[in-house]
């Protein structure tokens, strides 16, 4: 069965014929300034990136603005000349965000599609049941996932976390600046499952290691829809709560909390996992001005955005509240989506690094990605320079902590990359190609 | 509860996951828009739609008989129908079928950009199932098999076989319709281009096939499910064909004509029954209610894959139980009345019509104002080629129509206000179709006793299942 898939650019596709025309006209023009060029390459057929998107399921939301940074990288990519000459072409299959279709899309793009590499995946459970998939075929496999996966050493020689940090390196970092301007005193309130015990966890540890304690911790059953009946379980003597709920009652949780303290309330720091893709200024989160929160990337643009950081918002279209332009209750997933742009740039530095061809240097291409060592903040990185480990295939990066106040979230302290460091668990590369 | 609630959770995902050993670890349940809902002060809004519903059942017993058969009877001619268009109208409904299935294999493999699926799950099966409740029956039109079917009877000089319409079964309809909502709601890609294409295009063929062998209009009464639904959802439309048989389009008052309606076998109230029974399933199996139930932790859905044993057995459940549940309270309402009549179920199941309309609307409306925009985009470019037939290529989709606060609110004011509406429309009819069944107001108030509970529970439950917290 054939596709015509696209070439992705911001708000719409071209197909690849087009594709095609343009780069013929741009042979032709090769005289003028300012043109692209292609003619380099040994081939000018397409770099085909197979994107495995959560277009439908529960990471719908997440998976709309996925695909909208990785168009405008793409489209960023080519018109800087594509990947060694080569336009890049993205093939996009919907997994339902469901680890057996997961699964299935990845062979699909690998063999049906053809395509050079996989790419793109954010929920963790479909990475985990890809990523064997990924490796018996011998396909490159880049997630944006966040999660501890792809770091706890139990993936394989072909899955990568190159453009985001994972919850654990996220987590440890935190801890140094909550317990030095915070508070020492900590109660943890998280949903009683993998996620909230992943804090649980990895905070512990590390406000001990930064001289503060967790004095409580109080899981909240994932079922739960009013969370009052929880709250005298928070010890008197809490100077920072801990709070990482997520879900549909996050809303209710943050109500109910401003309702049992009122004004005289500990300080607050949570995560925007939470309320990523919400406005902060919803009814209800009134409680929360003047709490901290974890940014992987800043939802607001900053007084300090570097030109990086101005030109990818403005590429991928949010404004200023990190709403997509000219539709401000569309509110972006940015504290995530960075990380597709910056893993397509590592696939780009990569490929050119082993003098990408085709299938056939899908090893090249793993070799290539292990030995690079980190990433300096530019255009390409936009969120800031990084550490990447290429025996854990996972990246280490700043961290943001931003305070709610006059309805945005300011940064007010950015990590730096050493405090999200911690003891490597596995070493990839001495697993045979 | 505990983590280790959600044991059997993991035990399937640890299988699914091929010998991977570690938890998944994510924070992604988004807060959605149900968020905002449960902000707002729901309960009062079951309660008044509960008083409402049975308000509206009191008042009846006070509103004469004649007021009522005003209602049914007001009807203004306002044209011939135009059946002789029926056929080019069909023709082009089969063209643009052809282009769909084409670009459900050719186009893009992505289902947010392929125009098939998002013409079939939100073009047709809501916008047009809306437009059948709300204008009347538009499917005659452009049933896609009619051309077909007419041109090779033309052909070959075939006729119509005749057939006995009063014992039509709904048996085949039933049987396939029963495939299309497990397709829709419990099979993992029931969007996914490629394979939606062949299910559409196999099922077309089928049709087409069983149209020729019994005849266009008896498959289109009793098999094709498509014909069968839009038709009973049309009968609550506005414009009606009428009665008298001389070719007359009529403005009827809403749900008038289904006040008219001939009683349904059992097959037909099976039928009927079935769609609220699957819509309003859909809905409780995203409810934490359900997901807790069967061991899965709505934070961290685990995708369809993992829900298909449980689902289906509740979605099979429940188009087994309305039609039980449904023939039971009639029976008992009879029984309380001290009267009885024949097919008395088959036709106050009818009654149901206005609910389905309200649930279908209520259930699909937040998807509907995204995904119909989704459409119109992919269908001015459906094989992805850069073309921009209808002008909307370049249009960007405008997610924010449906998110935050006050959109939430102005959604949940709009299908709150649909399920109440829908449910006194039901009592309405209902009480009409016992009018005609048992004669006298008083009896057929008390028969409707039973009914009128039930739809009282239904607006209770159809309200809950909006605004209880669910995933995705």
């Amino acid at each position: 069965m054939t596709k015509k898939s696209a070439l992705i650019l911001p708000s719409r596709s071209i197909s690849r014929r087009d594709a095609l025309k343009g780069i013929a006209a741009a042979g032709a023009l090769s005289v003028a300034p300012g043109f692209v060029r292609y003619a380099q390459a040994q081939s000018s057929a397409p770099i085909k990136i197979g994107f495995q998107a959560h277009k439908t399921g529960i990471g719908a939301a997440y998976g709309r603005w996925y695909e909208r940074t990785t168009a405008a990288a793409v489209k960023a990519i080519n018109a800087a000349g594509g990947i060694n000459g080569r336009p890049v072409e993205i093939i996009t299959e919907d997994d339902g965000t469901d680890p057996k279709r997961g699964a299935e899309v990845v062979a699909k793009l690998t063999n049906q599609h053809q395509c050079d590499i996989v790419y793109g995946t954010l929920f963790s459970h479909v990475v985990v049941a890809s990523a064997p998939v990924a490796g018996e075929l011998k396909v490159p496999y880049f997630v944006v996932s966040e999660g501890y996966h792809v770091a706890s050493g139990k993936m394989n020689r072909y899955c990568f976390q190159p453009g985001i940090t994972d919850v654990r390196s996220q987590v440890t970092a935190m801890a140094p600046w909550v317990s030095g301007n915070l508070g020492k005193k900590v109660t943890m309130i998280y949903p009683d499952y993998a996620f909230g015990h992943d804090h649980r966890d990895y905070f512990a540890p590390a406000i001990k290691a930064a001289g503060g304690e967790v004095i409580a911790q109080i899981p909240i059953p994932p079922t739960e829809s009013s969370f009052t009946k929880y709250f005298p379980q928070i010890p008197a003597e809490t100077e920072v709560l801990y709070h990482v709920m997520v879900g549909p009652a996050v809303l209710t949780f943050v109500k109910e909390l401003g309702e049992f303290y009122g004004s005289n309330k500990p300080q607050l720091f949570g995560f925007i996992d939470s309320l990523e893709a919400v406005d902060i200024n919803s009814p209800g989160l009134e409680f929360l001005d003047g709490s901290h929160f974890w940014e992987g990337s800043p939802r607001y643009a900053q007084a300090n955005d570097s030109e990086a950081m101005k030109a990818y918002r403005a590429a991928v279209g949010i404004d200023e509240n990190g709403a997509a332009d000219g539709d401000p209750k569309d509110v972006s997933t940015a504290a995530h989506m960075f990380g597709c742009w910056e893993t397509l740039y590592v696939i780009k530095q990569a490929m050119e690094a082993a003098g990408y061809q085709g299938p056939a240097d899908r090893a090249k291409l793993v070799e290539a990605t292990e030995a690079i060592q980190g990433f300096d903040e530019g255009p390409e990185h936009p969120q800031g320079d990084k550490v990447f480990d290429g025996k854990l295939h996972q990246v280490y990066g700043h961290q943001n902590i931003s305070k709610l106040e006059g309805g945005k979230l300011n940064v007010v302290h950015r990590t730096e990359i050493k405090d999200g460091m911690y003891e490597a668990e596995g070493d990839y590369t001495q697993q045979a190609l | 509860m505990t983590a280790t609630t959600f044991s059997g959770r993991s035990f399937f995902l640890a299988s699914i996951a091929a010998g991977a050993t570690i938890i998944p670890r994510d924070a992604f349940a988004h807060a959605s828009e149900r968020g905002h809902v449960l902000l707002l002060p729901t309960g009062y809004y079951l309660l008044g739609g509960a008083c409402a519903v049975i308000a509206s059942f009191a008042i009846l017993f006070f509103i004469r008989p004649a007021a009522l058969e005003a209602y049914r009877a007001f009807r203004v001619p306002i044209a011939r129908s135009p059946e002789r268009l029926r056929f080019a109208t069909s023709a082009l409904s089969f063209c643009f079928f052809v282009l769909l299935v084409c670009a459900g294999f050719f186009g893009s493999p992505d289902p947010t950009h392929n125009p098939l699926p998002l013409t079939i799950w939100t073009l047709l099966w809501v916008g047009l199932l809306l437009a059948q409740g709300l204008i009347g029956n538009i499917w005659h039109w452009i049933d896609p098999w009619y051309a077909p079917c007419t041109t090779v009877n033309a052909l070959f000089s075939r006729s119509e076989p005749k057939f006995n319409k009063e014992a039509a079964s709904y048996l085949p309809a039933l049987i396939l319709f029963a495939g299309f909502v497990w397709f829709e709601l419990i099979y993992i890609a029931p969007e996914d281009p490629p394979r939606l294409a062949f299910v559409v295009l196999a099922y077309w063929l089928i049709t087409f096939v069983l149209a020729l062998i019994f005849g266009h209009e008896r498959w289109t009464r009793q098999g094709e499910f498509l014909t069968v639904f839009f038709t009973m959802i049309g009968r609550f439309g506005v414009l009606q064909p009428s009665t008298d048989g001389s070719g007359t389009i009529e403005l009827r008052l809403p749900g008038a004509a289904v006040a008219d309606a001939e009683p349904l076998p059992a097959s037909g109230i099976a039928f009927l029954l079935a769609n609220l029974a699957a819509v309003s399933f859909d809905g409780f199996s995203r409810t934490f209610v359900w997901l807790g139930s069967i061991g899965i932790n709505p934070l961290e859905f685990p995708g369809r894959s993992v829900v298909i044993v449980p689902n289906t057995i509740g979605l099979g459940g429940a188009m087994i139980a309305f039609p039980i549940v449904f023939a039971i309270l009639v029976r008992l309402g009879e029984s309380f009345a001290r009267t009885s009549a024949p097919r008395s179920v088959g036709l106050l199941a009818w009654s149901v019509v206005p609910i389905a309309l309200a649930y279908h609307f209520a259930h699909y409306l937040t998807a509907f104002l995204v995904d119909a925009q989704a459409a119109l985009i992919a269908l001015s470019d459906p094989f992805a080629r850069g073309w921009d037939l209808i002008g909307l290529s370049h249009r960007p989709l405008e997610a924010g129509i449906v998110m935050g606060h006050e959109a939430a609110w102005v959604l949940w004011n709009t299908i709150a206000a649909a399920i109440i509406a829908g449910h006194v429309l039901a009592v309405l009819i209902a009480h009409m179709l016992a009018l005609r069944l048992y004669g006298d107001a008083r009896t057929a108030t008390i028969s409707q006793l039973p009914l009128a509970m039930l739809m009282v529970g239904y607006t209770l439950l159809g309200l809950w299942l909006l605004s209880t917290p669910s995933a995705g």
